[in-house]
């Protein structure tokens, strides 16, 4: 009898603890796991690292948690929809890191992959490369950019089985794939949970292996946010 | 003529970018201007546009009423799904991106100078972040800066030397603005290629603070506002 991932919403999120590194799927809001982001929001957690794309959209979203001080740092690549994160970082309340996004989505793959890091052209001659080692390849200069593992990865999609196996639909596929492979816990919020065997094999793009607590996708988060 | 932004000058640059795009090419436009010109590629080329956040020949912005909340573009609009289109994850994206798969990349800046040193992602006091254009600059195969040729307050966007954050170092191939195109190579740096009508040489020269040579066959009157 295989196991059953499903757990209710509150004993998953209980793993996260204060002082944790998270990832987070979703981009400015697409495939954003706003049924658990929102948990945390509520819950007693904070001194959080996180890595995702960027901080939401609007007001929902990662915001919601820098909002409530509970994210010490931010490592994302934008911040340009969601005004209440200048004033967070002005007030001092998170630091934000700036790591471009193809940077920061192999950081996350390499992590999963169990490797140590990559070399990426990205940056080089930026301030993103600045203090980091840099080689020569077949004359092109790249720098080492270090793997992140998390303790904690938050993912979403659109269905998922109760083995976490997970669809996502459409562009909300783009970090949560990934973002699901580099974390020692992985939670995902699934909007149609079904039995083993009901998902099209040939459309899974996140194996249940990655996967070790499947929620259902609560009250108005699912992703259907308004442009 | 008035500096800064109007819908004539961004489609007059669109425009002419347009026509820079080869049948078959795989083309990312940023925000912005770049956005623009998929509105005006000649009829009869198959112009590929990817979004990286993962949507492959994306196509314009939906209609109301005919939007999917999880098919957007790296701007979070909804848009269309063209035949043939397809969504691929983001570590895939930007191995995309990086591995040359990408035949161009058209994009907005806020300072470019005469060594193709884009600033784009950072102004004083406002956290946006570079998104992926850090990547794209690095990544694709042709990089296009598309701008105004001055800055709202009338001064020059094209400078002696960036002095904001660089977004990539020696990226910039082709810089085209509302008042004249350049293109740049190893030996000669940018070159002065065509003058849009209603600006002489001499109206370039004192807008401009980057150096650039002048074509032997330079193009006066080459392009401009739809008559």
């Amino acid at each position: 009898m295989p196991a059953n991932k499903m757990i209710p919403l509150d004993e998953a999120v209980a793993r996260v603890e204060s002082g944790m590194t998270l990832a987070m799927g979703g981009f400015l809001g697409q495939g954003s796991p706003l049924t658990l982001i929102r948990s945390l929001r509520d819950g007693d957690v904070e001194d959080l690292t996180i890595y995702a794309n960027d901080a939401g959209f609007g007001d929902a979203g990662i915001v919601e948690l820098i909002r409530a001080g509970k994210v010490r740092t931010l490592y994302c690549c934008h911040a340009g929809y969601t005004p209440a994160v200048n004033e967070a970082v002005e007030r001092g309340l998170v630091e934000l890191v700036w790591t471009p996004q193809g940077n920061l989505i192999e950081m996350l793959r390499c992590g999963g992959a169990g490797l140590g890091g990559f070399l990426t052209p990205t940056g080089v001659g930026t301030s993103v490369a600045e203090g980091k080692e840099h080689v020569t390849v077949d004359g092109k200069v790249y720098f080492w950019e270090r793997a992140v593992r998390v303790d904690v990865a938050l993912v979403q999609a659109h269905a998922g089985d109760t083995l976490g196996n997970l669809c996502h639909r459409g562009t909300a596929r783009n970090y949560n794939p990934i973002v699901a492979s580099c974390a020692d816990y992985v939670i995902a919020e699934v909007e149609h949970v079904c039995c083993p065997g009901e998902l099209d094999p040939e459309k899974i793009q996140t194996c249940g292996v990655f996967v070790d607590a499947v929620v259902r996708t609560t009250g108005d988060n699912a992703s259907r946010h308004a442009a | 003529m008035s500096a800064g932004s109007t819908r004539d000058t961004r489609c007059t640059i669109a425009a002419r970018a347009a026509r820079e795009l080869k049948d078959g090419d795989v083309v990312n436009l940023g925000a912005g201007i770049p956005m623009l010109v998929a509105n005006y590629v000649p009829d009869g080329r198959d112009v590929v546009i990817q979004a990286e956040n993962g949507i492959v020949r994306c196509g314009p912005v939906s209609a109301p009423g005919t939007e999917e909340p999880d098919r957007r573009n790296a701007g979070n609009l909804p848009v269309e799904l063209l035949p043939g289109g397809c969504y691929v994850d983001s570590a895939t994206s930007f191995g995309m991106i990086r591995g040359g798969h990408i035949d161009a990349t058209m994009i907005g800046t806020l300072q470019v100078d005469g060594d193709g040193d884009i600033a784009n992602w950072q102004m004083p006091g406002r956290k946006i972040g570079m998104g992926g254009a850090m990547d794209l600059v690095a990544g694709a195969r042709r990089v296009y800066v598309l701008t105004e040729h001055c800055a709202k307050d009338g001064s020059p966007k094209l400078v002696e030397r960036c002095t904001l954050p660089l977004t990539g170092a020696g990226e910039c191939d082709v810089l085209i603005t509302e008042r004249a195109l350049f293109r740049r190579s190893p030996e000669r740096g940018f070159v002065l290629e065509e003058v849009a009508r209603g600006y002489a040489l001499d109206d370039i020269r004192s807008a401009t603070g980057m150096r650039y040579e002048v074509a032997e066959d330079v193009r006066l009157e080459a392009y401009g506002p739809a008559k």
